[in-house]
This record gives C-alpha cells, structure tokens and sequence, in this order.
C-alpha cells in the first residue's frame, strides 16, 4: 500500500513537472501580484472600476468578484476557483481570521470592534449551537468537522 | 509533526527573513478577563493572554521568492481557560496556522509553495505541511496539485490517537480546471486523505479517518448580469459493506449551488440549493461521536435572498431559507438586514432581525418538544471614526420559545458589546472592549479585553 502511495504521488510530481517543462504552460505574463491601487475602506464593488472586463488570468467579469452581501456568505466558490484574484488584495491571514485551524478564540471576540465584519458566533452562541446543530450540522462541519473542535469535545465525547 | 521539529522549521524559516527587502510584520496582542460563576462549579477568574503574530517577508534574494508566516500564543495569567483544549489543565497554549515559502513564476500564474499552508479546492479546506503548485496552461485549463502530511488536530479520543496518526499518514490531491472568457470555469479535483483505511488494518479500526473524494465544480457567468455557481463532491472510498437489507447510502456527498441575477444596477436576486448525505459527507472526521456517519440522515436546504443597494447608501437585504433534515423535519428561516455608511464610510449602522418557525419539525428528542428548534434574534451595531479616534456598540438578542426546557426558565438571551479605539500611530492601535450578557448558564456575564494592534513594513495587504 506505501509503495502504490509513493508511486502515486511520484506520477503526479512528475506529471506536474512535465507540464512546467514543456510547451503547454500558457505563456500570458502573470497578473499583478498586489492589487496597484489602495482600496478604500467597506465592501468593494470591482465592476464599479472593471465595468465590463474580464478579470486576467480568472476570465471571468469582475462583477463575479463584486463583494455583494452574498459573496461575503459564499466567497468558498471564489476562493477555490480563485485563490490567486484573491489573494491580489487579501493576505492569508486574512483567511485566518476565521479559517485557522486551531484558533485561541471565536472570531467574533477577537474583533468585538468591528460589528461591520460578518463574523460567525455572535452572541451568546453556546445555546443557539443546539438549535442550528440540529438544524444544519454540516454547517458546523465545514469548519469543525475535522479541525477548529477542542471545545465540542468537553461535552460530545 | 514532533514539537522539536516546529521549532527547527520556524527559526529556519524566521531566520530567512532577514534576506527579505521588503518585510512587513503585524500582530495583535489582546488580554482578557473574565469570572465564571456557573452554579455547580468553582468559582474562577479567567485572563488569558495572546499574542498574535504575522510576517510577509518578500523578495528574498529575487523578486520572486516570499515568505509568509502566521501563528499565535496564549498564556493563562489566572486559571486554565484551556482555549486550546489541552488536556493537561496547561496554561499555555500555540499555534502555527500557516508558514510557507512561495515562489511565484513571471508567466502563467504559476506558483510553487512548501512548507505548512492552507488548500482549498472543490474537495475541502486542508492544512497541509508540504508542497504544493499551479499553473495556468494553454487553451484556459489551469492545473494544480499539493501533497504533504495532513495537519493533526489531536482532539480524537486519545485511545485512537494511534489510529488517527497511523491511518492519516499522507494528504494529496490535485484539481483541473478549464475557463472559458464568456462562458465561465469548470473543474475536476481529486484528494485522498490517509492510505491506511480503518477496514484493511490487521486489527481494523473502529473509527475510519480516512477520505476519497472526486469533486467537480462550475461557474457559469456568460454576462456580468448572471453567474451560476455550485459544487457536487462524491466519496469515492470503499467502505465496509452494509448489513443485507439496508438501505443503499449515497455516493454524493454534497451537491451546492448559488445562482445570481443582477436586476440594474441596485438589485441583485440569488437562490441557493444544497444537499449533503452525512455518511459520504462527514467522512474523515476527527469528531465522530458528534459528526456521525449516519446511513440515512441526510440535509437539504434552499431558498435565496434579495438585496437593494439604494440610491440613500442604505443597503437591503431580505432572505429565507428552507432546511430539511431526514431525522428531525423540517424549518424555515427568514428575515432582513439594513446597512447603512456615509459617503466616507466613518459612520456605518446596521440592523437585522431573523425568525426561525419550526412547526414542521419532527420530535427532536423524547424531553425536548419541537418548539426546541423555534426562535428569533434581533441585531442592532453602529460604528463611528473620528480623527485618530473610532467607537463601536453592538447589541444582539435572542427569543427563545418558554417550553425549551434546556434555559434555565430563561426566554431572552443578550450580549452587548462597547469598544472605543485610538489610533496612536500610523503603525499602532489601541482599543478596549467591554460586554455584558446574560445566557442561560451564566445568569450575567462581565467582559473585559484590550487589545494592541501594530503593523510594520512595506506590505500593503497583510490583514485586509
């Protein structure tokens, strides 16, 4: 079983790098690494600037970007088709404000100063969990499933 | 990873910062202090200290090559809050989240990272300690792979500690993808966590850590006016076979996607629809005892949202949402949010109101009556900024139903939270906030927590 996996993932080091090598690799110039200008503060909206391009390197409109109230709840569709447009303005902490893996605190504590923010857990979530874990526990999964559940375990053992 | 090594790869990969033109470093330093008075247990005085830490450290000998570090510390000053649910009672507590070089080629997009960093692709959100790489190729495909040693989180049962390490011994995956300008994206992706399956041990393991996952996922956004988003995940792994009779379990295990219509320039509608079947989707899990893999037990939800961005800087938003689950029924969600910013945005309001009905739901549990599910929260913040100065207040209700019987008589649930800021520098914050609430377990709870927020170097975007 350890050699299929070495030999598993050897195939897919070597196709990875045989792409690299040869002619297949697109040869457009990358995008700009940090976005050239300084966004203001809130939510932005990128098709207020980029009406009707397409974002290089994505191809798609930059109105797939526009920071919507609904974006701000589905942004997982972005990020993994993404991760590099996004990157442009956000650093990974960013991202680790929430999804860190093992985090000291829930983010809305840790940003008590900034209620404009969609932090998850607002409030006194400890009695509210029961009701929303039987509701929907995969919501809870995505973040909790496999990381981020030291404190489930004091009571779900 | 054994601790020393953490410690090894950390001061190699801080050391090489000093080869970095442009470094930038930026932390938050936050002590709290809270008293517990929870009838049936001691009394205790929490104030715990963290300290969190980033640096971006880029061009590191060329232009190309960066090095980005972020984690954080915590010690207990009075007694054990264990936030990081060390077992031992300890006061102290760590974690590196993320600390990984990157190299970042002039053409195609093309990028090589190693070290600890996060993955997201169709099949999941992975840390992973290892090396990963992409690139955009001819014709609009772009291709992607990473492979490493999964990220432990140690919180299983310390009986199958053993278990976990041994079965989740290597993380791969890769995803192909293909953009077409005017058409959208469409993506294929693959990731197999552990090679040692629960089932094909010499002395098979009662709990299987393990995942197969195929994924695929799209984006349809032919105009700015429309995009179709969404996902189907499938579990691909061989499982034990299923007691004669049973049910068949499903192979999908998730099926998510958004769709977005933009009506002029103010109104956007969109509807979502989502299904997971548990077992399939709860595969791998480091919590079985709470994400069980129930054969039959599966979600399904839909229902959309409309928002307005008025002509007034006010921004509405009105949504609902149906929830479907096999065992417990079903319930509806619905309510509204207002926004609203000045021109400069120094001064922002909001306020937002949810109710959800769960007449439709089945017998939770034998002392619990559907009214369990039932209740409505109310949210009402504002924010202001003035020179070097900044104020926030934020207040949260919750109505609970009089027959749940697991509040303590209680039926409304509050916290409201006050912080005031001083911009001292250009690289330095200071702030401090205050809450008070009342839950169920505590019948009131007092708050304190100040925070430092400082940020130096070249680096534009780190936080943002």
């Amino acid at each position: 079983m350890a050699r299929k996996t070495v030999l598993q993932v050897l195939g897919i080091a070597l196709g990875l790098g045989f792409l690299m090598a040869c002619s297949l690799v697109s040869p457009e110039t990358s995008f700009a690494a940090t976005h050239p200008q300084e966004l203001g503060a809130g939510r932005p909206m990128c098709s207020e600037c980029h009406s009707t391009d397409l974002a290089k390197g994505a191809l798609k409109p930059y109105a797939s970007f526009d920071h919507t109230a609904d974006f701000v709840k589905n942004h997982k569709y972005q990020a993994n088709q993404d991760a590099n447009s996004c990157a442009s303005c956000h650093a990974q902490s960013f991202c680790t404000d929430c999804h860190g893996g093992k985090v000291p605190m829930k983010p809305a504590v840790r940003f008590g100063d900034r209620p404009d923010r969609d932090m998850p857990h607002r409030g006194d979530y400890m009695t509210l969990h029961r009701m929303e874990g039987k509701m929907d526990p995969s919501s809870c999964y995505t973040c909790h499933g496999r990381a981020n559940n030291d404190k489930c375990r004091a009571c779900h053992r | 990873m054994k601790r020393r090594t953490h410690v090894a790869l950390l001061a190699t990969l801080m050391s090489a910062t000093a080869w970095g033109q442009e470094v930038s470093l930026y932390g938050t330093t936050m002590a709290q202090m809270w008293k517990s008075e929870t009838p049936g247990f001691d009394k205790a005085t929490f104030t715990p200290a963290t300290q969190y830490l980033g640096i971006d450290a880029t061009k590191l000998g060329t232009d190309r090559l960066s090095l980005h570090l972020f984690g954080w510390g915590r010690t207990d000053l009075g007694d054990a809050s264990n936030f990081d649910g060390s077992k031992d009672g300890s006061k102290n507590g760590g974690y590196l989240n993320y600390g990984y070089l990157r190299y970042r080629f002039d053409r195609a997009n093309a990028e090589i990272k190693a070290g600890r960093f996060t993955v997201q692709q169709s099949t999941g959100f992975e840390q992973v300690d290892g090396v990963a790489a992409r690139t955009d190729l001819r014709g609009g495909f772009t291709v992607s792979a990473f492979v490493g040693k999964p990220v432990l989180y140690k919180t299983v049962d310390p009986r199958d500690q053993h278990d976990y390490e041994f079965q989740r011994d290597v993380i791969f995956g890769t995803r192909l993808g293909w953009r077409l300008p005017q058409v959208g994206e469409f993506g294929l992706s693959y990731l197999q966590d552990g090679t040692k399956a629960a089932k094909d041990l010499t002395i098979p393991s009662p709990v299987d850590y393990t995942r197969k996952q195929l994924g695929a996922d799209l984006l349809v956004a032919p105009t700015a006016t429309f995009g179709l988003r969404g996902r189907t995940v499938f579990d691909i792994a061989s499982h034990e076979a299923q007691a004669p009779g049973a049910p068949d379990r499903s192979r999908v295990a998730e099926h998510d996607y958004t769709a977005t219509v933009k009506i002029g320039s103010q109104v956007t509608v969109s509807g979502n629809f989502a299904e997971r079947n548990f077992f399939a989707y709860f595969a791998g899990t480091n919590l079985p005892s709470l994400f069980r893999q129930d054969d039959r037990d599966m979600f399904k939800g839909w229902g959309g949202s409309v928002t307005w961005n008025t002509p007034w800087s006010i921004q509405v938003v009105a949504d609902y949402r149906h929830m479907h689950r096999e065992l417990y029924g079903d319930v509806n969600r619905m309510g509204g949010e207002l926004r609203w910013a000045n021109a400069e945005k120094t001064i922002q309001a909001g306020a937002a109101g949810h109710y959800v009905n769960a007449a439709k739901t089945l017998l939770v549990d034998s002392a619990t009556p559907y009214r369990s599910l039932k209740h409505a929260e109310a949210r009402l913040w504002g924010m202001v900024t003035k020179g070097k100065f900044s104020a926030s207040l934020d207040g949260i209700l919750q109505r609970y139903s009089e027959a749940n019987p697991h509040l303590n008589g209680l039926t409304n649930v509050y916290e409201m939270v006050g912080s005031l800021g001083y911009q001292a520098t250009s690289s330095l914050r200071v702030s401090g906030d205050l809450s008070y609430g009342s839950t169920p377990v505590a019948k009131s709870e007092t708050r304190g927590l100040l925070k430092a927020e400082y940020r130096f170097g070249f680096g534009k975007k780190g936080g943002q």
